[in-house]
């Protein structure tokens, strides 16, 4: 009780979320009476970010980099252009179809956000979008990363809950496929409201040249998938190999980039990670501190309690992690629910682990786009400039037709196992 | 007076580790009437062994059941319980682990990790499982294997000629499916629940390694803890772990059973090849570990 | 006017001092950052040429891994001089000027005190004065405090961990640096500097 208080005080003073994290850590250690923990706290922190898995934040977000400054991100926007742009709405489209195809690259939704925000939000305003509208769409837009493989997401969730990490990830692609679809309706029904713009339109000679320009640009994921494929990195790994195919397009063949301009592309690369990295280390510490006071347990003996079957335990879930999800989201929600909430889940209620983690990871990528701590929000806002807390306002609907998606994922077992054996 | 302890694990709920935890508190409560509990903390949600290790030093946290690979890294003498082919057989490990010479090397715990060993928990014998076709120890030379990383299968393996390789845990499946790694090394049942049947041609039984855990208390809090609840708690762990390490031998003919039907070939390699291994092995750890000795000699008794 | 600013220039000297040393660190910052970053995709792709060639190095993931702690740590203290962490403004943003301005002091203020508050976790957690009490043997000081923190060793690197956990006590102080630099600015006592060298792109209309 203290803890929330003094967490709601310091955040709406404006005081960092990341210390707004830790010093409710610190606030609750105070409040239960075991000063002991105090000595843990630093090294806590430490191991927040001490795991392989994050070293794909850095990686992803250099080839964002390095796709921007090569051009390369931006025939990828062009050739969805040339197929989706003369729709009322288009570039909105184009948004959510470059971010789809984005995903297959990427496993991790702020390293996305970072990338398609540089380009798709200018490019947007520059045609007439509001450009907290064009940041928030892209927010969105990102929720695909972690949802359609490779994600990061779901191979933690495959660690916490021993399944197979294959399984996981192809459980992903169905609900990443009704996700893109819904978004598109969503966007079809808010451009009549809106009165979207088209794009100029094009000649079918203009559209070829377009989608052949843009054609040596599919050489990156193809380098990144056969890397994979053919045995030479895994995951995170495939994002570095990436960014040497990137720097090799973008100064051979689009002759944009310049080996020059690499320290300065690390170090916004650097510090576009910290800025996610820390929240991370903060996350993990106050779960911890939670954890430790019985928190996470307590409630989910309560859902036991409460719940008598499986959809309406699931229904419950979803608005707990909804919940949860509003500070806690991504990653270290992972780690602080999952253990206890899966037992639950498999034991009492029957429910496959494979459909809920795909319900429990779609929910905690939501969270990322949930205020008050809303990551995607504040990655599109530190690229733009634009205000995250208006972002999560103009895209509303984005966040209902997601709360339709996790109704359908909860209630319908087949979206996410259709596609395993 | 009514007290709760805190234990923390690395393993998911489910495990037969986690399973022994949730019984040693249901005992526990059931004998004292509710006087003392147990909450178990799965999955590392404090922190990775390392961080429970911290923790436990400090008094915050009161238990933790740790891998002797963590523990191994700090005491020389725990990490020689990993050694290849101290046992050559899973029923075998299970006597190990209750012999003189393996509870006595607790008796270094309190002075080199601040905490109290209680009982031994343990996995089966590690398996290799490989996407080539191999049949015996030597076929293991060259292949890049992916291994736990601790420095005892780091040495042996490398002993064996294979380029070891660490891999993350929730990457191993894919290197497998992709040929980053040509093998791996895991136990039966771990590779059982994540299916590396599936991407493997040839499972090589070694009989060589297996990796135990310490049901570990905190130093400091086991001085709080009056003599009797002290006696209680030991005997309680010990009755729940004496049973995990019975029912794990037990099953293992049921889980090769398993791994038959699958369509993979198993094999099992000749310890007899092992000799010059052994020898190698040995020159580096034994001075490390000389108790290393007493354990061969204890491993070849049984 | 040339009278005040006479006047005033031995007050302002501690400012600047604190000025001072809050840049020359984010100028230390930058380009540690940047270094880190070629070190991370380096090390990862050394790994991948050379377990694809057979001949794995054994401890390349655990080095890439300390290398992205230490760039959040180091990026977590350049961000706070660069006011690039978010914060929420939904309150602050309606207030008046005055009280807006206290709500700023308030917020970096409390930047300060998380640095000094981690500082003060580090001292309790690495006990320097007991390790050099203790003649800097890892052992006996472990045995007299149940602190095994200098006994231990990373997994594959065999580096000593507090080396690694270095980072904390050094985040612990620049941010306390940062953070009181930051509330010179927000009362007006020293003009917001330019910090050149960090050009984001828009990066810096945020909060
Ligand atoms: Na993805
Ligand atoms: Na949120």
């Amino acid at each position: 009780m203290i803890t929330t208080t003094a967490f709601m005080i310091i955040m709406l003073v404006g005081v960092p979320i990341g210390l707004c994290l830790c010093i409710a850590g610190m606030v609750y250690i105070m409040a239960s009476g075991n000063p002991l923990l105090f000595q843990s706290f630093p090294l806590q922190l430490f191991g927040g970010v001490d795991s392989y898995g994050l070293i794909a934040i850095p990686l992803f977000i250099l080839i964002g980099e390095i796709m921007n400054g090569g051009g390369i991100t931006r025939r990828i926007v062009d050739m969805a252009m040339a197929f989706v742009g003369q729709l009322r709405g288009g570039l909105a489209y184009v948004n959510i179809l470059a971010n789809m195809f984005v995903s297959s690259i990427l496993g991790s939704a702020t390293a996305q956000v970072a990338i398609m925000a540089q380009i798709m939000v200018p490019e947007m305003e520059k045609k007439g979008y509001d450009k907290t509208f064009a940041a928030g769409l892209t927010a969105y837009g990102g929720m695909l990363g972690p949802i359609i493989p490779p994600s990061v997401m779901f191979v933690v969730y495959s660690v916490l809950a021993q399944v197979s990490v294959s399984d996981m990830l192809i459980a992903g692609i169905v609900p990443g496929v009704v996700l893109t679809v819904m978004f598109c309706v969503v966007i079809a029904l808010m451009g009549y409201v809106y009165n979207y713009p088209r794009a100029e339109p094009m000649t079918v000679r203009q559209r070829i040249s377009t989608i052949l320009g843009a054609c040596p640009t599919l050489l990156i994921p193809i380098v990144i998938v056969g890397s994979i494929l053919g045995g030479l990195a895994n995951a995170t790994e495939s994002a570095a190999v990436g960014t040497v195919a990137a720097a090799l397009i973008g100064r051979y063949w689009t002759k944009e980039f310049s080996f020059s301009r690499l320290p300065e592309m690390m170090l916004r690369a650097g510090i576009y990670s910290a800025v996610v990295l820390f929240l991370v280390a903060a996350a993990a510490v106050f779960s911890w501190v939670l954890i430790f006071g019985k928190v996470p347990q307590e409630a989910a003996a309560w859902i036991q309690s409460v719940a008598k079957d499986p959809v309406s335990f699931m229904l419950l879930v979803n608005v707990i992690l909804l919940v949860i999800g509003t500070v806690i989201d991504g990653i270290p929600g992972l780690i602080m629910t999952v253990p206890i909430l899966l037992p639950i889940a498999t034991e009492v209620y029957g429910i496959d682990p494979r459909q809920f983690g795909v319900v429990v990871v779609v929910n905690l990528v939501l969270g990322l786009l949930s205020p008050p701590v809303g990551l995607c929000f504040f990655v599109a806002a530190a690229v733009t400039g634009a205000k995250p807390g208006k972002m999560f306002l103009v895209t509303l609907p984005f966040f209902g037709i997601s709360c339709v998606l996790l109704v359908l994922l909860s209630l319908y077992p087949f979206l996410s196992l259709a596609l395993l054996k | 007076q009514a007290r709760e302890f805190r234990l923390g694990i690395l393993t998911p709920n489910g495990h037969p580790w986690n399973k022994a935890a949730l019984k040693v508190g249901d005992m526990l409560k059931a004998e004292t009437n509710g006087r003392l509990s147990l909450t178990v903390f799965h999955s590392g949600q404090l922190g990775n062994e390392a961080a429970m290790l911290q923790q436990m030093q400090s008094g915050a946290l009161d238990m933790g059941w740790i891998m002797a690979a963590e523990l191994g890294s700090r005491v020389p003498a725990i990490a020689a319980i990993t050694a290849p082919y101290v046992v050559d057989s899973t029923p075998k490990i299970a006597k190990l682990v209750r012999h003189p010479v393996a509870m006595k090397l607790f008796d270094v715990l309190p002075r080199e990790t601040g905490t109290v060993g209680l009982a031994w928990g343990i996995t089966g014998m590690r398996a290799i499982f490989s996407a080539r076709d191999i049949s015996s120890l030597a076929d293991i030379r060259g292949m890049k294997l992916r291994i736990n990383a601790t420095p005892v299968y780091r040495d042996f393996y490398q002993a064996l000629g294979a380029a070891p390789t660490p891999i993350p845990t929730p990457a191993v499946f894919d290197a497998m499916t992709n040929g980053q790694v040509d093998g791996l090394e895991a136990d039966l049942e771990f590779s059982w629940n994540q299916r590396f049947d599936k991407v493997s041609k040839v499972i090589l039984q070694m009989n060589a390694v297996f990796m135990p855990m310490i049901a570990l208390v905190s130093g400091r809090v086991w001085q709080t803890v009056p003599a009797g609840d002290r006696e209680l708690i030991t005997k309680t762990v010990k009755t729940a772990l004496d049973a995990q390490i019975d029912e794990l031998a037990l099953n293992e003919p049921k889980l090769i059973e398993q791994f038959r039907a699958a369509p993979i070939t198993i094999r099992t390699a000749n310890v007899a090849d092992a000799q010059a291994v052994i020898q190698d092995f040995d020159k580096i750890w034994l001075p490390k570990a000389p108790v290393l000795a007493d354990l061969r000699k204890a491993g070849a008794s049984l | 006017m040339i009278d005040q600013a006479i006047t005033s220039a031995p007050v302002i000297a501690p400012y600047r001092v604190i000025t001072g040393a809050s840049n020359r660190l984010l100028a230390v910052e930058r380009l540690a950052i940047m270094g880190l970053m070629f070190l991370l995709t380096g090390l990862i792709l050394v790994n991948v040429v050379t377990r694809y060639t057979g001949f794995p190095i054994y401890w390349i993931d655990e080095s890439a891994v300390y290398s992205v702690v230490w760039l959040t740590f180091i990026g977590a203290s350049a961000m706070t001089r660069l006011r690039l962490d978010f914060s929420v403004t939904m309150l602050t943003e309606r207030l008046p000027p005055g009280p807006m301005k206290i709500a700023k002091v308030i917020s970096t203020g409390a930047v300060v005190a998380f640095g000094l508050a981690l500082a003060a976790m580090c001292w309790l957690w690495m006990d320097p004065v007991g390790i050099a009490r203790a003649g800097f043997d890892a052992r006996e000081f472990a045995g007299d405090s149940f602190n095994f923190l200098y006994t231990e060793r990373t997994q594959t690197l065999n580096w000593p961990t507090w080396v690694l956990y270095l980072i904390l006590p050094i985040f612990a102080v620049s941010m306390t640096i940062h953070g009181a630099a930051n509330i010179l600015e927000d009362l007006e006592l020293v003009p917001k500097a330019a910090l050149p060298g960090f050009r984001l792109s828009d990066i810096d209309a945020v909060n």
